[in-house]
């Protein structure tokens, strides 16, 4: 494959406040070829895609299409050089109907901006017949089921008649056989000198209909190479890095204690919210640490806020230290012994504008009432202790909580629940836009509150982080949870192929 | 487009409401009633088909009455204190709405402010605006003068269609205000441009998803301003339509009317959440409001009863609308489970 790339980014940069999405990437693609794009979560694969479809403009690099420079963040002119994209979330208008979606925007117009209808109607079929998908082209986009939807979608991208098509997990929904029908209209695209770029978690998509493959890591492009000339353990490898592979080596010589003391905290027997996850069984004993991973939309989050009972479940059973518990509410739950740090702290978890005492005492208010009255120097007194023991820098308790770096932030958020020393503790991604430093020392209290014995339950994409500190590890795909491994007794790989869904 | 069953229904209960109160309100089904429903009612149908718009693409417009009253000074001035001739009064009335509009349009889509707090901080700039270019207060006498000029007087006209037709003697039809045929006439031209057009697929596109209308490349502040600006130029041809009949304007012209329009625009299955309904909705939603309070005093209600009443209506609208919302949500979160 030679001559000029149909698109290509140079030197792509995008960083948002103090977190590097994308680092000084270099990318193409050449007409007819199939690249796949691959890497965990959090590498850098949509915010590159983005920056392609002119979703959002790089922080600086530029962009190439046929050789020649184009505007940066503006998806209209993207569209018009022929760039299309299937985004991994729905950009459907729900309220109207599949023949409208496919042609957003840009429906063909007679004078004065009539809408052509029967040339659109006439284009669409054609387009259904040459692809031989099946949709009701009347019917409202939102009476859909979803993988109708996710048909709807590729349409209005195949509809654009586009020299490079860009895949953001476009299988997400499919079915095996609905894969394969994809898979076979990638092929003809290919055949026509249509570039395509393919991101997908599961391998075998990739090793089945890519040509050539570039690998991200931690915002970076790392890899690159053609599909024949490697393997799986290879991308695996280089997914995940050395650093991984060396620390997941280390964190085996950490005392792992699967099942803990043995004294069951926290049992949920086919746990299901309709629509959401189904049949959900799992026991978190005191004195481990169980990690939950999988692919975002994999319904963890939605699984441990209703443990926590933020949301309800509809079937199934949960119980607290033996005893059958439903919560209706957080304050239940609370009362029930459980602690709960949401994923995004700054929406669920932070009063931003208050400061460390505060947020640190928000939780176990309770404590400090004498009289009528909050004791001020009780909340003092305690935060102080906690600011020590967790060793929150500056160690300044009356410092507005957003001036903060994100990982004494988080460090405050993980005080505060602390401080009423839960029985059970249900974290949701802890180290999430944190460094390296103050991921270890929330790992070292994590391990300490694992020691007093409390059952700890963690939700997590980081592979590293899910390997180094887990005494179990559960896998959820799709609302349902498929395995739960002793850490010590699970490789890399296996996680890696059964996160992607793979048949056991 | 296919009917909704939302519409029929919204409909029947309209036709319903007519039958209840022809039944059991004196004086009710009676040509004069029918012509006091159409010409009280004929502008709040026009205000609230102008606000689907703004509601069509997830926003509202709570300035609407006030620039029922800026339109209304602006053609009491031009008029009456520089003596401009009518014909010019009525292009340049419309401009001013338009402008008024995309004013509320262009705070939002640029300085992205919430559609709610930019259209209630233009409400009371343009009610003040209204204030400071009275021709009342400015120029001494015009207070008592009425508004002459037959181009904008002759708005408020009646047609006699039972007459014409040949069945006035046999069915008593009531007289039809102009304003009745205008806001027909509007009807046809925004429902086209809704239904037909690139623009009106383009409305409900933002409406529906504005990511989504973004990254297919339309220019999605075009849209929200068009969008505001329809209102304002809906305010401004009811602002015609009340001068003409008063033949005069005052300061408080307007006052509280966005609250009707929005009530009827509800009703009439226009959703909050964007992106759905279409204009015949509004129009019957505010014929409803119209007939629902003519009923009411009809059969000797309180106004504040009235009230009451008008604003359970509001709520049942906005709850089935809301239920429409979560039944929609019910069942794609199904389909997930069934596909995994």
């Amino acid at each position: 494959m030679t001559g000029v790339p149909l698109i290509r980014g140079i030197g792509l940069t995008k960083v948002y406040g103090n977190l590097v999405a994308l680092q000084d990437a270099d990318f193409a693609v050449m007409a007819g070829e199939v690249r796949a794009l691959i890497g965990s979560n959090g590498a850098g694969k949509s915010t590159l895609i983005k920056v392609l479809t002119g979703a959002i403009a790089p922080t600086s690099g530029r962009i190439e299409i046929g050789g020649v420079a184009a505007p940066l963040g503006d998806p209209r002119e993207m569209i018009r050089r022929g760039v299309a994209c299937i985004y991994q979330h729905s950009n459907l208008a729900p309220a109207m109907s599949v023949l409208d979606n496919i042609f957003l925007g840009r429906q063909p117009t007679h004078r004065f901006g009539f809408v052509d209808a029967r040339r659109q109607r006439r284009e669409a079929m054609d387009l259904l017949a040459r692809h031989e998908i099946d949709l009701d082209l009347s019917a409202t986009v939102a009476n859909l089921p979803t993988v109708k939807q996710k048909e709807v979608e590729i349409l209005k991208a195949l509809a654009l008649d586009a020299r490079v098509i860009l895949m953001d997990e476009p299988t997400g929904w499919l079915a095996a056989s609905e894969v394969a029908k994809l898979h076979a209209t990638i092929r003809a695209l290919k055949s026509r000198g249509v570039g395509i770029v393919y991101i997908s978690h599961v391998l075998d998509e990739i090793f089945a209909v890519c040509g050539t493959m570039t690998i991200m890591r931690d915002a970076r492009v790392i890899a690159e190479s053609a599909v024949a000339d490697t393997d799986r353990s290879r991308v695996v490898h280089l997914m995940v890095g050395e650093k991984l592979a060396r620390e997941s080596e280390q964190a085996a010589h950490h005392k792992r204690q699967p099942r803990g003391t043995g004294e069951v905290r926290l049992k949920a027997d086919k746990l299901t919210r309709r629509g959401v996850f189904r049949d959900v069984s799992f026991e978190l004993c005191a004195g481990e640490i169980l990690c939950l991973t999988g692919l975002i939309g994999s319904r963890r989050t939605e699984l441990v806020r209703t443990l926590f009972g933020a949301d309800r479940f509809d079937d199934g059973t949960l119980e607290i230290g033996g005893q059958p518990a439903e919560f209706r509410s957080p304050r239940g739950a609370m009362a029930g012994g459980i602690g709960f740090v949401p994923e995004d702290r700054h929406r669920d978890g932070l009063m931003l504008d208050m400061t460390m005492t505060e947020n640190l005492a928000m939780a176990t208010l309770n404590r400090f009432v004498r009289g009528l009255f909050l004791s001020r120097t009780a909340m003092v007194a305690a935060a102080k202790h906690a600011i020590a023991s967790l060793s929150i820098q500056p160690p300044h308790g009356n410092r507005t909580v957003k001036l903060l770096s994100g990982g004494n932030q988080q460090k405050v958020l993980l005080g505060k629940w602390l401080n009423r020393t839960p029985r059970i503790l249900v974290l949701d991604e802890p180290t999430v836009g944190i460094d390296v430093g103050a991921k270890a020392e929330i790992y070292a209290i994590l391990r300490r509150e694992r020691e007093r014995g409390a059952a700890i339950l963690v939700v997590s994409s980081d592979l590293e982080e899910v390997t180094t500190i887990a005494d179990r590890i559960g896998v959820m795909v799709s609302g349902r949870l498929v395995a739960i491994h002793d850490a010590d007794a699970v490789g890399m790989h296996q996680l890696v192929r059964e996160i992607g869904g793979a048949e056991q | 487009m296919t009917i909704r069953p939302a519409t029929v229904a919204l409909t029947l209960f309209f036709a319903a409401t007519i039958v209840f109160f022809s039944v059991s309100a004196p004086r009710f089904a009676t040509a004069t009633n029918f012509e006091n429903l159409m010409s009280g009612f004929s502008f709040v149908a026009i205000l609230a088909m102008g606000q689907a718009f703004p509601i069509l693409v997830r926003g509202i417009d709570l300035s609407i009455g006030a620039i029922v009253g800026l339109v209304g000074m602006v053609v009491f001035d031009l008029s009456l204190i520089f003596h401009i001739p009518g014909y010019l009064i009525l292009p340049s009335a419309l401009i001013v709405g338009a402008l008024a509009g995309a004013l509320n349009g262009a705070l939002i889509v640029f300085l992205r402010l919430q559609p709610f707090i930019a259209t209630l901080a233009t409400l009371a700039a343009y009610r003040g605006l209204t204030y400071t270019i009275s021709g009342r207060q400015l120029v001494s006498g015009l207070m008592t003068t009425p508004v002459k000029d037959r181009w904008i007087v002759g708005i408020e006209n009646y047609f006699d269609v039972g007459g014409w037709l040949g069945i006035g003697k046999l069915f008593p039809l009531p007289w039809f205000p102009l304003s009745f045929f205008l806001m027909l006439a509007l009807f046809a031209v925004l429902q086209t441009l809704l239904l037909t057009t690139r623009l009106g697929r383009d409305l409900y596109t933002v409406g529906g998803n504005q990511e989504a209308a973004r990254l297919a490349g339309i220019n999605t502040r075009r849209v929200v301003i068009f969008a505001y600006a329809v209102s304002g130029v809906c305010a401004a041809i009811t602002a015609l339509i009340m001068v003409a009949r008063f033949t005069t304007a005052t300061e408080a012209l307007g006052n509280g009317m966005e609250l009707t329009a929005i009530a009827a625009a509800v009703i009439g299955g226009v959703s909050l959440a964007g992106g759905a309904g279409t204009l015949f909705g509004p129009i019957i939603g505010a014929f409803l409001l119209g007939a629902v309070l003519l009923g009411l005093t009809l059969q000797g209600v309180p106004q504040f009863v009235q009230q009451i009443i008008t604003g359970g209506i509001l709520l049942a609208a906005v709850g089935y609308d809301r239920l429409l919302l979560l039944r929609r949500r019910r069942r794609l979160a199904t389909d997930v489970t069934v596909a995994a």
